[in-house]
């Protein structure tokens, strides 16, 4: 199990993590798939996620989400998100009991090709402390 | 493979619980055949039978007979898992439950309280429904038994089922024939029986029952009840209040009350709302939660002292989810309910902590809060049992003092001396705390009071729209009574009524002048609306006999009208 502080870009499906779903967006189509963003968090940071197909309903916000196997990676609007991909899976665990914070948001930090290692991502700057697409609520 | 026990929502993960009595039965089903001996067995081995047969049992009912009587596990199915069973399951929960009352078998009474919190106070659905008059039928067909065994467990169903009345009716057979038949072990609830019996005033049944625990209490044939004090003196042991908070609603407010940082709790409150309150008819629920956070979680220390959201500020968003305005008003006497009887003795000061800090950490910004919530308190000492005022101002008396003894607070200063707070709620509250204190409650032991006459209308002031005029009125009339003397008791008197010409002129001309002396400074509005209020109760406790022009009605609308075109928003 990773915190979500400690996720970098990679193109890899190894991601295993839980956090709970804040808020959802609204669900959209994308090339005939349904789409939605969403606010995720854990008690270390808060993320992005990108919900696919059924998973759009399935979720709803207090669930509690085990993600195994998943990816974080740009989408297709450029920015940052995590989701569970092809080979990986989202499920609920539970409902309410977790604690979060909203800041710092990993999809709110510009990450760059690492000099030494182009494989890997390193944090360039801090485009946003919270979620810009989701604010804190007050 | 899909479960036979719950139903799985898309994308939820497999539930531990269930995947362990899945596994236990597979593993020992050929060893479930009976006659089957559970000696040199290790601990292990004994819960993992423990979990087959329950598998068994509620999947296969041809498993049924097998030793029904070890069954002790299935508490934990009901708390755990009841909300996602498969219907027939559900049905077989049931079964269990009787079969297992008939052996006597070990802990049957905490499966019973378990399915007793599974029913959802203010839900019509059908599956509702059905558990409700399931246990009903379970408590009546298994009474005797019952009675001899467990009665304490009677005494849960009442409490229980008490709280559901209002839409349940076919509980009522077993709610009156418990109170009637059995009224000394329904005393053992405490004063909480007192605070739900009258809620329910409005269902005939529970009207006499009222009736005669007020006026008649030897009508229960229990010797030694001779009043109703005797039921207000006894606290409400903590555990009755859980039995109307559901396993999910409890472990989710008691992590908002222990994990969740204040300033970091809106999100939370949202996802509990629209869980639990969704719906119009489950605002009743706000009642008890209030009770459950006051008196069944109390936080140690640590969390008292961290940055943890605060009981008082969960207390004061639910009331502000409050819609209807009865609700609203159940809801202040619940957060009250212990002040009114407060004795050291036996209650908790954390049962009473949560209203005081409320009005007093919302003096600053929510001063309207605090106002409510004085003005409530106030007018429940007066008019919550005007036969017995003398134990309640006891009550709210003792309340405030142990609250500094005990250093909650360090003075009473902090309330009363604030230049925030409505002068004629400070005078009425100082007035309330200076009479006379009562040094004793042996005082108020049966056979002191005077006889009364009529029916007390509790519900009545209870039930009226809380921090409105009509609160406003009554409040004042009790005040009356205390400054001006006894109420006057007017007969057909003829310089009375010239007196009262007077009074209404000057009352009429005060109602058309309140504009402006609300527009000309809030103080000499405030004075003004005192007066008026002051001048209505004196006419108002005559107005029987005169011909009184000005209804409550239209004074309370034009006064509320006036505040509001000076853009006071007044209480409401």
């Amino acid at each position: 199990m990773v915190s979500l502080k400690d996720i970098a870009p990679a193109a890899q499906n190894n991601i295993n993590t839980r956090f709970i779903l804040l808020d959802k967006g609204r669900i959209m189509l994308e090339s005939q798939q349904k789409t939605c963003i969403a606010l995720v968090a854990d008690e270390t940071a808060s993320v992005h996620f990108q919900f696919w197909g059924e998973e759009c309903e399935a979720f709803e916000p207090g669930d509690i989400i085990r993600l195994t196997n998943g990816i974080f990676s740009y989408n297709r609007s450029n920015s940052f998100v995590l989701r569970a991909g092809k080979r990986g899976k989202a499920e609920k665990v539970g409902e309410f009991t977790m604690v979060f914070v909203e800041t710092p948001n990993m999809s709110e930090i510009r990450w760059v090709p690492d000099p030494n290692n182009s494989k890997n991502y390193v944090k360039e700057a801090v485009l946003s402390s919270h979620s810009r697409l989701f604010p804190p609520m007050v | 493979m899909g479960s036979r026990l719950i139903v799985g929502a898309p994308h939820e993960a497999d539930n531990l619980l269930e995947t362990s009595l899945r596994e236990a039965f597979e593993l020992l089903e050929s060893q479930l055949n009976p006659p089957f001996s559970l000696k040199c067995r290790n601990e292990s081995e004994y819960f993992d039978i423990n979990k087959a047969i329950i598998y068994g049992i509620l999947c296969e009912p041809r498993m049924g007979n097998v030793h029904i009587k070890h069954l002790h596990g299935i508490v934990m199915i009901v708390d755990e898992l009841y909300e996602k069973l498969v219907d027939s399951v559900r049905v077989q929960l049931i079964w269990i439950t009787l079969e297992m009352i008939d052996v006597s078998a070990i802990g049957f009474q905490g499966l019973l309280v378990a399915l007793l919190r599974q029913i959802v106070g203010g839900d019509f659905s059908d599956k509702n429904l059905w558990l409700c008059s399931e246990l009903v039928r379970v408590f009546l067909a298994k009474w005797d038994c019952l009675l001899e065994e467990e009665p304490l467990v009677l005494t849960s169903a009442l409490y229980a089922f008490l709280r559901l009345l209002a839409h349940h009716c076919r509980l009522i057979d077993f709610c009156v024939r418990l109170l009637r038949e059995q009224f000394r072990l329904c005393m053992m609830i405490g004063r909480d029986l007192v605070r739900l019996l009258q809620e329910l005033v409005h269902v005939p049944e529970f009207r006499s029952i009222w009736k005669d625990l007020m006026l008649s209490p030897s009508e229960f044939k229990v010797p030694e009840f001779r009043d109703i004090s005797q039921l207000y003196r006894v606290r409400t042991s903590s555990r009755y209040f859980l039995l109307r908070i559901t396993p999910v609603m409890e472990s989710q407010l008691r992590f908002l009350l222990s994990d969740v940082k204040f300033g970091n709790h809106r999100r939370y409150q949202v996802w509990f709302a629209k869980k639990f309150l969704g719906i119009a008819e489950k605002e009743t629920l706000l009642i008890d939660i209030v009770r459950f956070i006051c008196c069944s979680h109390h936080p140690p220390n640590e969390i008292i002292l961290s940055d943890i959201i605060p009981r008082w500020a969960v207390i004061g968003w639910l009331l502000k989810c409050c819609r209807k305005n009865y609700v609203e008003a159940s809801v202040k006497l619940a957060l009250f309910y212990d002040w009114l009887f407060f004795d050291e003795k036996v209650d908790n000061v954390m049962n009473i902590e949560p209203a005081f800090l409320l009005m007093v950490n919302s003096m600053s910004r929510y001063i309207e809060m605090t106002h409510t919530l004085l003005d409530f308190l106030l007018l429940v000492v007066n008019n919550y049992d005007t036969e017995r005022r003398e134990i309640i101002v006891h009550g709210v008396q003792s309340s405030f003092d142990v609250l500094v003894r005990r250093g909650v607070i360090q003075s009473l200063d902090v309330l009363i001396s604030s230049d925030k707070l409505f002068p004629f709620l400070k005078e009425r509250i100082v007035k309330l705390l200076s009479e006379r204190k009562v040094t004793s409650l042996e005082n108020f032991q049966a056979g002191s009071f005077r006889g009364s006459t009529s029916l007390p209308d509790l519900p009545a002031a209870v039930g009226m729209e809380p921090g409105t005029f009509q609160h406003e009125m009554s409040a004042s009339a009790s005040q009356n009574d205390v400054e001006l003397g006894p109420p006057t008791n007017v007969t057909s008197c003829s310089p009375l009524a010239e007196n009262d010409d007077i009074h209404e002129q000057s009352l009429e001309s005060l109602v058309q002048n309140l504009g402006k002396h609300i527009r000309s400074s809030k103080q000499m509005g405030v004075q003004a609306l005192d007066k008026i209020l002051h001048l209505y109760v004196n006419l108002s406790s005559k107005a029987e006999t005169t011909n009184f022009s000005i209804s409550l009605d239209q004074l309370s609308s034009i006064i509320a009208k006036e505040f509001r075109y000076s853009g006071n928003q007044l209480f409401d």
